[in-house]
């Protein structure tokens, strides 16, 4: 009967609430994209990495100073570097500012900006790392 | 009745997800990402040695067997693993795959997945363990 | 009442007993209701009945039986006992359920029946819904059609035609029964209630996959906003404890990437 009176004054009344979450999508996507590279590189690279290498079960020399600088500081080892550090800290910075959300810690405004800015902080410094190997 | 009128309860206490297995595991599955920051900043600080040279690569290597450090990145290869047990399957349900009408089988996506994951760490194999 | 066993039991004279050949046992269950009798304090309490059941008692068979043998102030919401109706439902030991579905049988020890969470309680196990039907009403779960109203042409009566494929894409979404288990079991929608939550999201995704629809574009204003699909974290339990087995997770979490499109067009739009 008053369904329309019901809704039409909320609609107006509401309007700062319906603000378009425009930033969600791009969290999201980074996110996402973490999360199919922590599920499908990591175990690899954890356990090649930090497992293998510092018990000394990988051959000799294959990680070598030269051998792993010329690894790293190449246009793979970039990429490499994008799908093993950056994308998975997004995923993280992610799921930790949601976790703070869950117990209920700080309040989710400026945990976004803590997470996803330190995310990109350490990404930009990953790569740069690897922009100065491949210029030096 | 208007749309502010009705009422809201207070949000639920820190320590609703202790109250069921299910809560829990999600914890576990968001907690996964702990020790995937550890190991981060570990690379993060190989990155940094190698940049250095030759005698601070070395050194990282000696503190990535640390057996602290070790440890903490066991850890992170068990979160990985969880992590992807708990991602895949949801992959399916996020994004349907239609192949001509029909959707593919959830566990054919699950198990494409997992074959990545192997392949990955052949690929690895091949990379750095022949020597 | 002609199939509730425990009213054909009870009552000899009943003719129905006719139709309850059955071999299973009766026996006495205890279960414990957290009641809330505004009227008299506002402090909630347990109360403990003990009820002969059977193999085929519905825990909203057991709540008929207190009201109608034991204790006729308890207040609960049924109606159709068939999974249909969606007004059953409470907690039984912490977990959202639709009495009508809910067999005594399998619950050995412990059987703590609670109001749904999240809601306020208005009484006993009757719960305020109020702000789950503003979610819902926000959202728009209705056809919103681009053409008004046509006459009936009986030359042509070819309205709203749809393929058995495009009947697919949203039919699993729309056996909704708006039971409000999900948000029950939903822990964002527990820590922000301005969350709009499962099944809102979940209807506004069926219509959206609609083909006879054309208002996706006014639903994902609703949806693309941070109380919209982007404080959903994909906990699932909305989808383990639907009576319907609808999935509301996976709708919501389709509906994230249906709002990363929307923004991408609207930025391409500018």
């Amino acid at each position: 009967m008053n369904k329309i009176a019901m809704n039409k004054p909320s609609m107006g009344q509401n309007s700062a609430q319906h603000k378009q979450a425009f930033d969600e999508p791009l969290w999201w996507g980074l996110f996402s994209a973490g999360g199919v590279c922590f599920a499908i590189l990591l175990p690899a690279v954890i356990l090649f990495i930090a497992v293998l290498l510092p018990l000394g079960l990988l051959p000799a020399e294959e990680l070598s100073y030269e051998r792993a600088s010329s690894l790293l500081f190449s246009v793979p080892g970039f990429l490499f570097v994008g799908a093993v550090v950056c994308l998975p800290l997004f995923h993280a910075a992610h799921r930790l500012r949601h976790g703070m959300f869950d117990i209920s810690v700080g309040n989710d405004a400026l945990n976004k900006k803590l997470m996803y800015g330190s995310a990109a902080l350490l990404s930009l410094l990953a790569l740069g790392v690897v922009v100065a190997g491949m210029l030096s | 009745m208007d749309k502010s009128s009705s009422q809201r309860l207070p949000p639920l206490k820190r320590n609703w997800w202790l109250k069921h297995r299910f809560f829990k595991l999600y914890m576990l599955r968001e907690a996964t990402v702990l020790p995937l920051v550890f190991f981060t900043l570990c690379l993060l600080a190989g990155m940094v040695a190698l940049l250095q040279g030759a005698e601070s690569w070395q050194g990282w290597i000696a503190f990535m067997g640390s057996p602290i450090v070790l440890l903490l990145n066991l850890l992170a290869l068990a979160a990985s693993l969880y992590h992807a047990a708990t991602f895949f399957v949801l992959f399916p349900r996020v994004m349907p795959i239609r192949i001509a009408g029909h959707s593919l089988p959830d566990q054919v996506i699950v198990a494409g997945q997992w074959a990545g994951v192997v392949v990955v760490a052949l690929l690895f194999f091949w990379l750095l363990g022949r020597g | 009442m002609s199939t509730d066993q425990i009213t054909a039991k009870r009552v000899s004279t009943d003719n129905t007993s006719a139709n309850n050949i059955s071999t299973n046992h009766t026996k006495t269950k205890h279960i414990s209701v957290k009641r809330y009798l505004p009227d008299s304090s506002t402090e909630t309490f347990w109360q403990e009945y003990d009820l002969p059941v059977d193999d085929s008692t519905s825990l909203l068979d057991a709540l008929n039986h207190i009201k109608e043998q034991l204790d006729s102030t308890l207040s609960y919401r049924w109606s159709c006992r068939m999974a249909i109706c969606g007004s059953c439902g409470v907690m039984v030991n912490g977990i959202p359920k639709l009495g009508c579905k809910t067999f005594l049988r399998d619950y050995e020890g412990d059987i703590r029946i609670e109001p749904l969470a999240h809601f306020p309680v208005q009484r006993d196990l009757v719960v305020d819904m109020a702000i789950f039907l503003e979610h819902l009403a926000a959202v728009k779960p209705y056809l919103i059609d681009d053409n008004p109203v046509k006459p009936y042409d009986p030359n042509a009566p070819e309205t709203y035609r749809q393929t058995p494929e495009q009947l697919e894409r949203y039919k699993q979404f729309a056996n909704c029964i708006n039971c409000g288990l999900c948000y029950s079991a939903c822990p964002q929608f527990g820590l922000n209630q301005e969350f709009l939550g499962p099944a809102a999201l979940t209807l506004a995704h069926r219509y959206n996959l609609d083909s006879r629809d054309s208002g996706k574009k006014e639903r994902m204003a609703e949806l693309n906003r941070h109380d919209g699909v982007w404080s959903c974290t994909f906990v699932g339990f909305c989808s383990k404890v639907c009576p319907k087995n609808v999935d509301p997770a996976a709708a919501v979490n389709q509906g994230k990437v249906e709002a990363a499109k929307h923004t991408l067009i609207a930025l391409f739009k500018g």
